[in-house]
Protein backbone atom coordinates (compact mmCIF):
# COMPACT_ATOMS: atom_id res chain seq x y z
CA UNK A 1 0.00 0.00 0.00
CA UNK A 2 1.36 3.64 -1.50
CA UNK A 3 -1.40 5.60 0.93
CA UNK A 4 -0.19 9.27 0.71
CA UNK A 5 -1.46 11.70 3.44
CA UNK A 6 -1.22 15.57 2.77
CA UNK A 7 0.13 18.28 5.44
CA UNK A 8 -2.89 20.30 4.91
CA UNK A 9 -5.04 17.06 6.52
CA UNK A 10 -2.84 16.96 9.37
CA UNK A 11 -3.00 20.54 9.53
CA UNK A 12 -6.90 20.61 9.57
CA UNK A 13 -7.15 17.67 12.14
CA UNK A 14 -4.90 19.23 14.84
CA UNK A 15 -7.17 22.64 14.30
CA UNK A 16 -9.98 20.84 14.61
CA UNK A 17 -9.22 18.83 17.92
CA UNK A 18 -7.71 22.16 19.72
CA UNK A 19 -11.17 24.27 18.58
CA UNK A 20 -13.19 21.79 20.03
CA UNK A 21 -11.43 20.40 22.83
CA UNK A 22 -9.63 23.27 24.44
CA UNK A 23 -11.45 26.13 22.39
CA UNK A 24 -8.09 27.32 21.21
CA UNK A 25 -7.99 28.82 17.51
CA UNK A 26 -4.15 27.70 16.23
CA UNK A 27 -2.74 27.97 12.91
CA UNK A 28 -0.16 26.43 10.81
CA UNK A 29 2.78 28.51 10.68
CA UNK A 30 4.98 28.56 6.98
CA UNK A 31 8.86 28.09 7.81
CA UNK A 32 11.13 25.97 10.17
CA UNK A 33 10.59 26.59 14.24
CA UNK A 34 13.22 25.46 16.65
CA UNK A 35 11.68 23.49 19.79
CA UNK A 36 12.62 24.33 22.50
CA UNK A 37 14.83 22.75 24.67
CA UNK A 38 13.07 21.57 27.53
CA UNK A 39 10.21 20.60 26.65
CA UNK A 40 7.66 17.57 26.27
CA UNK A 41 6.99 14.71 23.12
CA UNK A 42 3.92 12.87 23.35
CA UNK A 43 3.93 10.18 20.45
CA UNK A 44 1.73 7.59 18.93
CA UNK A 45 2.90 4.85 16.51
CA UNK A 46 1.13 3.50 13.78
CA UNK A 47 1.22 -0.57 12.22
CA UNK A 48 0.46 -2.07 9.33
CA UNK A 49 0.92 -1.54 6.07
CA UNK A 50 1.10 2.10 6.59
CA UNK A 51 4.24 2.57 9.13
CA UNK A 52 5.03 5.73 11.14
CA UNK A 53 4.88 8.01 13.94
CA UNK A 54 2.85 11.06 14.81
CA UNK A 55 4.59 13.19 17.57
CA UNK A 56 3.43 16.50 19.41
CA UNK A 57 6.33 18.31 20.72
CA UNK A 58 6.15 21.73 22.70
CA UNK A 59 7.28 23.35 25.67
CA UNK A 60 6.98 22.50 29.44
CA UNK A 61 4.78 25.77 29.58
CA UNK A 62 2.90 25.11 27.02
CA UNK A 63 1.62 21.59 27.33
CA UNK A 64 0.81 22.74 31.07
CA UNK A 65 -1.42 25.72 29.74
CA UNK A 66 -2.92 22.70 27.49
CA UNK A 67 -4.00 20.71 30.30
CA UNK A 68 -5.72 23.40 31.63
CA UNK A 69 -7.27 24.09 28.84
CA UNK A 70 -8.76 20.69 27.99
CA UNK A 71 -9.45 19.85 31.81
CA UNK A 72 -11.09 23.35 31.63
CA UNK A 73 -9.02 24.13 35.23
CA UNK A 74 -6.10 26.57 35.76
CA UNK A 75 -2.90 25.24 34.19
CA UNK A 76 -0.87 23.05 36.41
CA UNK A 77 2.19 25.16 37.82
CA UNK A 78 4.31 22.32 36.65
CA UNK A 79 4.55 19.25 34.49
CA UNK A 80 2.60 16.36 36.41
CA UNK A 81 0.33 12.96 35.40
CA UNK A 82 -2.03 15.41 34.29
CA UNK A 83 -0.15 17.44 31.89
CA UNK A 84 1.32 14.08 30.77
CA UNK A 85 -2.31 12.34 29.92
CA UNK A 86 -3.44 15.36 28.45
CA UNK A 87 -0.64 15.20 26.00
CA UNK A 88 -0.70 11.73 25.28
CA UNK A 89 -4.77 12.12 24.76
CA UNK A 90 -4.06 15.08 22.50
CA UNK A 91 -1.59 12.91 19.74
CA UNK A 92 -3.86 9.76 20.30
CA UNK A 93 -6.97 12.20 18.67
CA UNK A 94 -4.69 13.29 16.26
CA UNK A 95 -3.06 10.10 15.08
CA UNK A 96 -6.45 8.07 15.56
CA UNK A 97 -8.25 10.87 13.21
CA UNK A 98 -4.84 10.56 10.71
CA UNK A 99 -5.41 6.45 10.55
CA UNK A 100 -8.90 6.81 9.71
CA UNK A 101 -7.64 8.03 6.26
CA UNK A 102 -4.95 4.94 6.36
CA UNK A 103 -5.52 1.49 5.49
CA UNK A 104 -8.12 -0.75 7.69
CA UNK A 105 -5.28 -3.20 8.81
CA UNK A 106 -2.96 0.19 10.63
CA UNK A 107 -2.95 -0.27 13.95
CA UNK A 108 -2.45 2.65 16.55
CA UNK A 109 -0.49 2.23 19.59
CA UNK A 110 -1.45 3.96 22.81
CA UNK A 111 0.55 6.88 22.91
CA UNK A 112 4.06 7.75 25.10
CA UNK A 113 5.34 10.94 26.54
CA UNK A 114 8.88 12.09 26.26
CA UNK A 115 9.52 14.81 29.11
CA UNK A 116 13.32 16.14 28.70
CA UNK A 117 15.48 18.17 27.17
CA UNK A 118 18.09 18.02 24.09
CA UNK A 119 16.42 14.74 22.39
CA UNK A 120 15.73 13.55 19.49
CA UNK A 121 13.17 11.08 18.09
CA UNK A 122 13.77 8.38 15.29
CA UNK A 123 11.60 5.59 14.09
CA UNK A 124 13.70 2.86 12.69
CA UNK A 125 13.31 3.07 8.99
CA UNK A 126 11.29 5.99 8.54
CA UNK A 127 12.65 7.92 5.69
CA UNK A 128 10.70 11.47 5.87
CA UNK A 129 10.49 13.92 8.43
CA UNK A 130 7.45 16.45 8.30
CA UNK A 131 6.89 18.99 11.03
CA UNK A 132 4.32 21.28 10.34
CA UNK A 133 4.66 24.18 13.13
CA UNK A 134 1.15 25.66 14.37
CA UNK A 135 1.23 28.92 16.00
CA UNK A 136 -1.73 30.31 18.88
CA UNK A 137 -1.25 32.91 21.86
CA UNK A 138 1.44 31.19 23.86
CA UNK A 139 3.19 30.28 20.98
CA UNK A 140 4.33 27.52 18.27
CA UNK A 141 4.14 23.73 18.58
CA UNK A 142 5.42 21.39 16.38
CA UNK A 143 3.54 18.27 15.37
CA UNK A 144 5.97 15.77 13.02
CA UNK A 145 4.74 12.52 10.88
CA UNK A 146 7.60 10.29 10.58
CA UNK A 147 7.02 7.85 8.03
CA UNK A 148 8.65 5.88 4.81
CA UNK A 149 5.07 6.70 2.89
CA UNK A 150 4.81 9.41 0.82
CA UNK A 151 3.72 13.14 2.12
CA UNK A 152 3.07 15.49 0.28
CA UNK A 153 2.81 19.51 0.95
CA UNK A 154 -0.39 20.97 1.34
CA UNK A 155 -1.62 22.60 -1.52
CA UNK A 156 -1.83 26.77 -1.79
CA UNK A 157 -4.63 27.79 0.48
CA UNK A 158 -5.70 24.24 1.78
CA UNK A 159 -5.08 24.90 5.54
CA UNK A 160 -5.51 28.03 7.36
CA UNK A 161 -2.49 29.48 8.37
CA UNK A 162 -1.21 32.73 10.13
CA UNK A 163 0.07 35.93 9.14
CA UNK A 164 3.59 35.77 10.19
CA UNK A 165 5.19 39.32 9.32
CA UNK B 1 -24.10 3.02 38.81
CA UNK B 2 -26.11 4.61 35.83
CA UNK B 3 -23.09 4.90 33.40
CA UNK B 4 -19.66 3.17 33.21
CA UNK B 5 -16.70 5.20 31.79
CA UNK B 6 -13.90 2.69 30.09
CA UNK B 7 -10.95 4.81 29.59
CA UNK B 8 -6.76 4.35 30.35
CA UNK B 9 -6.75 8.07 30.08
CA UNK B 10 -7.86 10.10 33.23
CA UNK B 11 -8.09 13.00 31.05
CA UNK B 12 -10.77 11.38 28.98
CA UNK B 13 -12.84 9.82 31.76
CA UNK B 14 -12.98 13.23 33.40
CA UNK B 15 -13.72 15.34 29.75
CA UNK B 16 -16.64 12.73 29.53
CA UNK B 17 -17.72 12.60 33.20
CA UNK B 18 -18.16 16.74 32.57
CA UNK B 19 -19.50 16.09 29.24
CA UNK B 20 -22.03 13.66 30.43
CA UNK B 21 -23.52 16.05 32.70
CA UNK B 22 -22.86 19.31 30.27
CA UNK B 23 -25.09 16.90 27.74
CA UNK B 24 -28.00 17.17 31.07
CA UNK B 25 -27.41 14.13 32.68
CA UNK B 26 -26.60 15.49 36.12
CA UNK B 27 -28.48 12.93 37.89
CA UNK B 28 -27.05 9.96 36.75
CA UNK B 29 -24.15 8.71 38.85
CA UNK B 30 -20.78 7.40 36.26
CA UNK B 31 -18.80 5.05 37.77
CA UNK B 32 -15.29 4.65 35.69
CA UNK B 33 -13.03 2.03 34.66
CA UNK B 34 -9.53 1.73 33.15
CA UNK B 35 -9.17 -0.60 30.72
CA UNK B 36 -11.81 -3.75 29.77
CA UNK B 37 -10.10 -6.22 31.88
CA UNK B 38 -11.11 -3.37 35.37
CA UNK B 39 -14.57 -2.68 33.64
CA UNK B 40 -15.47 -6.19 33.51
CA UNK B 41 -15.15 -6.56 37.14
CA UNK B 42 -16.82 -3.59 38.05
CA UNK B 43 -19.57 -4.76 36.18
CA UNK B 44 -20.07 -7.58 38.73
CA UNK B 45 -23.56 -7.45 40.04
CA UNK B 46 -24.32 -4.14 38.53
CA UNK B 47 -26.79 -3.24 35.48
CA UNK B 48 -25.71 -0.02 34.43
CA UNK B 49 -28.04 2.06 31.49
CA UNK B 50 -24.97 2.72 29.46
CA UNK B 51 -21.28 1.83 29.13
CA UNK B 52 -19.00 3.90 27.55
CA UNK B 53 -16.04 2.39 26.13
CA UNK B 54 -12.50 3.83 24.77
CA UNK B 55 -11.21 1.71 21.45
CA UNK B 56 -7.67 1.54 21.94
CA UNK B 57 -6.51 0.47 25.70
CA UNK B 58 -4.10 -1.77 27.11
CA UNK B 59 -5.03 -4.85 28.80
CA UNK B 60 -7.85 -5.23 27.04
CA UNK B 61 -9.37 -3.53 24.32
CA UNK B 62 -12.40 -1.94 24.04
CA UNK B 63 -13.68 -4.34 21.01
CA UNK B 64 -12.42 -7.54 23.03
CA UNK B 65 -14.32 -5.74 26.23
CA UNK B 66 -17.96 -5.99 24.10
CA UNK B 67 -16.91 -9.18 23.00
CA UNK B 68 -16.48 -10.81 26.11
CA UNK B 69 -19.50 -8.82 27.72
CA UNK B 70 -21.79 -10.78 24.82
CA UNK B 71 -20.10 -13.58 25.54
CA UNK B 72 -21.50 -13.68 28.74
CA UNK B 73 -25.02 -12.76 27.74
CA UNK B 74 -24.86 -8.99 29.16
CA UNK B 75 -26.43 -7.40 26.86
CA UNK B 76 -25.92 -3.74 28.29
CA UNK B 77 -26.11 -0.89 25.79
CA UNK B 78 -22.40 -0.07 24.67
CA UNK B 79 -21.17 2.80 22.59
CA UNK B 80 -17.37 3.67 21.55
CA UNK B 81 -15.76 6.68 22.30
CA UNK B 82 -13.09 6.37 20.05
CA UNK B 83 -10.12 8.91 17.90
CA UNK B 84 -10.12 6.04 15.55
CA UNK B 85 -13.74 5.92 14.02
CA UNK B 86 -12.95 4.62 10.49
CA UNK B 87 -15.87 2.89 8.10
CA UNK B 88 -14.21 -0.76 9.27
CA UNK B 89 -14.17 -0.27 13.13
CA UNK B 90 -17.42 1.11 12.94
CA UNK B 91 -19.07 -2.33 11.00
CA UNK B 92 -17.11 -4.37 13.35
CA UNK B 93 -18.45 -2.42 16.59
CA UNK B 94 -22.15 -2.05 15.38
CA UNK B 95 -21.51 -5.99 14.17
CA UNK B 96 -20.30 -6.91 18.03
CA UNK B 97 -23.05 -5.21 19.42
CA UNK B 98 -22.54 -1.53 19.74
CA UNK B 99 -25.00 1.06 19.41
CA UNK B 100 -22.42 3.90 18.87
CA UNK B 101 -19.36 5.06 17.93
CA UNK B 102 -18.53 8.92 18.94
CA UNK B 103 -15.69 10.03 17.22
CA UNK B 104 -13.14 12.35 19.28
CA UNK B 105 -12.97 14.95 19.08
CA UNK B 106 -16.54 15.63 20.48
CA UNK B 107 -18.32 18.38 21.98
CA UNK B 108 -21.41 18.12 24.82
CA UNK B 109 -24.13 18.43 22.05
CA UNK B 110 -22.56 15.47 20.27
CA UNK B 111 -22.35 13.40 23.47
CA UNK B 112 -26.42 14.30 23.77
CA UNK B 113 -26.97 13.72 20.47
CA UNK B 114 -25.42 9.64 21.05
CA UNK B 115 -26.45 9.36 24.71
CA UNK B 116 -30.59 10.43 24.15
CA UNK B 117 -31.66 7.58 21.91
CA UNK B 118 -30.04 5.48 25.23
CA UNK B 119 -30.89 7.63 28.39
CA UNK B 120 -33.52 9.70 26.98
CA UNK B 121 -33.07 13.33 27.08
CA UNK B 122 -31.34 14.88 29.40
Amino acid sequence: MTAEIEIADVASIVQDIFSTMMDLSVCKVEGPITPPGDRLTSSVYLEGSWKGAVSVECSRQQACDFAGRFLASDPPPAVDDDVRDVMGEIVNMIGGNFKASLGSDVRLSVPSVIDGSDYEIRICGSATCNKVAFRYEGGDFLVTVLTNHGVRPARSGAASRCDTN
Amino acid sequence: MDILVVDDSKTMRVILQRSIRQAGYRALTVAEAENGQDALEKLRGQSPKLVLSDWNMPQMSGIDFLRQLRADANHVPFGFVTSEASADMKKLALSTGATFLLTKPFTPDDVQEALAPILGQG
